[in-house]
């Protein structure tokens, strides 16, 4: 058996925590700069960024369990649900001996909560484009609102309040902790980086100068022959499957689902803040907001488990006022964000100086 | 079986139009959607909460102070935190996720300040109350029942009378229909809207006190009617005052009302949906009436 090794200083594992932060921050990076894509780039306010995590992870943790239990031949009487939670370590232990349906199956579920955010986007969209700004952002708040309920209400999806547990496809990289999370590690590394490169390629393209267009004046992309309507709706769907998708992978790292993971302080708000705090219209300022965020939040976990734990207080309203009052500070003080957006090279600067030498006189 | 969901109508029918109109008067004086506005809500459940728990005081008597708290913290959001950023030139987007930060700042408050009472004074249900028994019963009902549409019937013209009759009403009128217009006039516009934040906090605080004499409520409950809230003010054509009132009187009936049928018609899994009907009386009014029912009227 592999071990990963701990250094412990000042009684705080530095190896466990340095993995916690990483998966926490690979997350965090792949939504926020969905989000950049949508409110950074295009001047989409989505204030129901979770309700796109939320369906991909439902759907694809529903999905993917029941096709483990089907394929592994685990007698669950034909009532998923209700009897997952007796059978869950027998199909655990199957799925550890066989990583290969459990990558399949991990890849499988991402594909299908990208699919199912994009639909979501594509639903939301259709009264989203048609609104300003304002009746926008109102109605994406209310759509997550009621998303959240519909989890908790609508039984046969993820068991309703309670949620279920979703067999371990990350079983064969160990049990526990330790391995498994280093190899989770790669996976969400992977799919972040993925999602770094394709919104930085997006952003330096024409696209994204289109993309900017529509934000700034839609009157005159109009004008020039673009459908910003179109845009608009392409750019919720992308971000959206995008979001799902790191729904999906959260929760076949957690192993376990239910409606009150997807919060909108969590999924929605710290979100919007590591967006502002980086700077958005900027991919690599939002993957510094990303970063800054999740080291903040980690140290405040940190904080927590060295106080005693008879506190009187909760540590989550502390958090919920320092990330409320550092966003407004920011808004007040630094509306750009650590790295406000550039302009962004329209050409090459061989072709630019160039056309400027050609210019007569 | 359809008498409770005829008395909940009733009440959440004008609590909701109370909510709506103070949410009004935040948009038409500032053009932001004030996401944090269900957490003026909470400040009243907490202010008659503390209340009646420290001095056994009737949650009834502890409104006109809940009015003056959730006033008092709505004036200074606005002129603490709101007027600085938009004269520094805020983006309407910058404006809104404001208004979201300072409702999760409002959350950790509350959150503190509840634990601080279950572990200070040993009140084991603060992050989750219930007050039904602190109201009185008039002929078999709850007095809510009757306080509630008097409350909102008093108020509606109470603002009628304002805005129609007096000069500062009038003020008021011209401040939001013309800023401009009505600074060159010399009235003091920031003064006008100053007092129409300080109603809007007032009402969505007074809604509140009354809210915890029939429903229950903890850190989040107002934050979770925001749906409710916005649904009812977009219903009204959130430019309007009296739409806002009659929208929230309209979600609150509605709501209950199409329920209680539900549950009677298709079965009880209806009620977990509940709050999905003035999401979609939200959708149908934006789609097909955008500016609401206001612009039937003009």
């Amino acid at each position: 058996m592999i071990a990963v090794p701990s250094i412990i200083i000042f009684g705080i594992d530095l190896v466990k925590f340095a993995v916690d932060l990483g998966n926490a921050y690979m997350l965090f990076l792949a939504v926020s700069l969905s989000l950049n894509l949508e409110a950074g780039y295009t001047g989409i306010p989505n204030f129901g960024k979770v309700m796109f995590m939320a369906g991909g992870a439902a759907i694809s943790a529903a999905v993917s369990g029941l096709l483990a239990v089907m394929i592994l031949g685990v007698n669950v009487h034909g009532n998923y649900n209700a009897y997952i939670v007796t059978v869950i370590n027998q199909v655990n232990a199957s799925l550890a001996k066989n990583p290969v349906l459990s990558v399949e199956l991990i890849l499988l579920g991402t594909i299908l909560a990208a699919a199912i955010g994009g639909f979501l986007g594509f639903l939301v969209s259709y009264p989203a484009i048609r609104l300003r700004e304002d009746y926008l952002g109102m109605l994406l708040l209310a759509s997550a609102q009621f998303f959240q309920i519909f989890l908790g209400a609508y039984y046969p999806l993820i068991g309703g309040t309670q949620g279920i547990s979703v067999p371990d496809f990350f079983r064969w990289a160990g049990n526990g902790i330790g391995v498994r999370d280093v190899t989770i590690l790669g996976f969400l590394t992977v799919f972040a980086i993925f999602v770094y490169v394709y919104s930085e390629r997006v952003a330096r393209s024409p696209i994204g100068r289109t993309l900017r267009a529509v934000r700034d004046n839609e009157t005159a992309t109009r004008a020039l022959g673009k459908n910003d309507v179109a845009i608009r709706r392409n750019v919720i769907i992308i971000a959206s499957a995008i979001s799902g998708m790191a729904g999906a992978l959260l929760t076949f790292q957690v192993a376990s689902i239910g409606p009150g993971t997807w919060d909108r302080i969590t999924w929605t708000f710290y979100i919007w803040v590591m967006v502002i705090i980086g700077g958005s219209g900027n991919n690599f300022g939002v993957a510094t907001g990303a970063l800054w965020f999740s080291f903040l939040s980690s140290g405040i976990t940190q904080v927590q488990n060295a106080l005693p734990s008879d506190l009187p207080i909760d540590v989550n309203w502390i958090r919920y006022l320092i990330f409320g009052a550092l966003l407004l500070w920011i808004l007040a003080f630094r509306p750009g964000g650590i790295l406000p957006e550039k302009s962004s090279p329209t050409l090459a600067r061989r072709t630019l100086s160039r056309a400027l030498e050609e210019k007569p006189g | 079986m359809v008498w409770p969901y005829l008395t909940s109508s009733i009440i959440f029918g004008s609590l909701f139009g109370l909510m709506a109109t103070g949410l009004t008067l935040t948009y038409i004086t500032t053009k932001v959607p004030n996401f944090a506005y269900g957490s003026f809500v909470t400040i009243g459940l907490y202010t008659s909460y503390s209340m009646n728990r420290f001095s056994d005081f009737s949650p009834y008597m502890t409104t006109p102070i809940a009015f003056g708290i959730g006033g008092v913290s709505s004036v200074l959001m606005y002129l603490g935190i709101l007027r600085p950023l938009a004269r520094r030139g805020s983006s309407l987007v910058s404006l809104m996720i404001a208004t979201l930060a300072i409702d999760i700042g409002f959350i950790g408050i509350f959150g503190i300040y509840a634990d601080y009472l279950r572990y200070g004074f040993n009140m084991t249900d603060s992050l989750s109350f219930y007050q039904i028994l602190a109201d009185f019963r008039l002929f078999g009902e709850q007095g809510l029942l009757y306080i509630a549409p008097a409350s909102l019937g008093l108020i509606t013209l109470g603002l009628f009378l304002l805005l129609s009759r007096t000069k500062f009403g009038v003020a008021m009128r011209a401040s939001v229909e013309n800023p401009s217009l009505a600074r060159i006039l010399g009235i003091n516009v920031e003064k006008v809207y100053v007092f129409a934040w300080f109603l809007a906090g007032g009402f969505a605080a007074m809604s509140g006190a009354y809210y915890t004499l029939y429903s229950g409520g903890g850190v989040a409950t107002g934050s979770g009617l925001i749906v409710e809230i916005f649904a009812a003010s977009i219903l009204g054509g959130l430019s309007s005052i009296y739409g806002a009132t009659i929208g929230g009187v309209i979600i609150g009936i509605g709501e209950n009302l199409l329920t209680g049928g539900g549950i009677a018609l298709l079965g009880s899994w209806v009620l977990d949906y509940q709050k999905g009907i003035p999401l979609l009386i939200m959708i149908i009014t934006l789609l097909l009436l955008p500016r609401g029912l206001a612009s039937l009227f003009e």
